[in-house]
């Protein structure tokens, strides 16, 4: 897949992972894995290019005696995903547009 | 391999990078291992599937925005430099400005100096109108008319300096405006 489409649209896949509760790493990667393979490092890149943009917080909390990064997203991340949704209609009708030479002409 | 193994080739696999980022990266690789050996994995087979730290450190360096590291490294240097350099460059740059008040004040020295020249010249021209007076009336004709001609060669001289001294001290003027705006403007 064309690398940019590919990187907005795993942008998207994380904030939505995170949308309706705060999440961490390895739930990511398995809420994602029925849709999208993330590696560990991909993931690491793609939240710390949110993180940058402001789209999510990290917070350390205690977990099992140990310590996790919760993500947590922000007005900025759930606007993207808006945006996102928005973009989809776009992103279909142009498919069907470059679609339209395959089917039988009439 | 176990975790502790996998992060210290991590850790040497990543050595370019800057030490915070390293932390950064590691804690996050130590915790996708720890939260797959809580689900049951043993450490293992939790190491095994986060991946080989060679293949990870060659992502994560290929990715890794290398400008901005070197970037942040040459500031710190630059820093320590800056600290360690404290003595050397504020006493140079207090001579410096010392140098630079000198010239100005020498030129200022240069344009009263004219002044005082114009002042001179005019003074010696009424001394010598008055002095010539006084000999030519005492009978020392020739040495009085000599003093009036100097006197008058005086006057003439010092309305040549006295343009000479405004022209100068105009210019001088106008190079401290033109430098005080210039610092106003820098300043603003």
């Amino acid at each position: 897949m064309d690398i940019q489409l590919k990187r907005g649209l795993l942008d998207v896949c994380v904030l939505a992972a995170i949308k309706d509760e705060d999440s961490y790493g390895y739930k990511i990667i398995k809420d994602l894995k029925p849709y999208v393979e993330l590696s560990e490092s991909t993931l690491y890149t793609i939240l710390k290019r949110l993180e940058t943009a402001n789209m999510l917080t990290v917070r350390t909390a205690e977990h099992g005696g140990r310590l996790r990064k919760y993500y947590h997203i922000t007005n900025v991340g759930l606007h993207r995903i808006d945006v996102f949704k928005n973009e989809w209609s776009e992103i279909v009708s142009i498919y069907r547009f470059v679609t339209k030479e395959d089917e039988p002409r009439e | 391999m176990n975790k502790q193994e996998f992060l210290t080739q991590l850790r040497q696999e990543l050595s370019g990078l800057s030490r915070e980022d390293i932390e950064e990266r590691l804690t996050f690789y130590r915790e996708m291992i720890d939260d797959r050996t809580e689900e049951g994995l043993s450490e293992e087979e939790a190491v095994a599937a986060v991946g080989c730290p060679k293949e990870i450190a060659r992502q994560i360096l290929a990715d890794a925005p290398k400008k901005a590291d070197s970037k942040r490294r040459l500031k710190t240097g630059e820093i320590v430099l800056l600290v360690l350099g404290a003595p050397l460059w504020l006493a140079l740059g207090i001579a410096a400005v010392a140098v630079i008040l000198s010239l100005y004040v020498s030129l200022w020295s240069i344009v009263i100096s004219l002044w005082a020249v114009f002042g001179s010249l005019i003074a010696c021209a009424f001394a010598g109108a008055l002095a010539g007076l006084g000999f030519a009336l005492g009978g020392y004709t020739f040495s009085g008319v000599a003093m009036i001609a100097a006197g008058i060669v005086c006057a003439g001289l010092s309305i040549f300096t006295y343009y000479g001294c405004k022209a100068a001290t105009k210019g001088l003027v106008m190079l401290t405006k033109r430098c005080f705006v210039k610092k106003e403007g820098v300043a603003q």
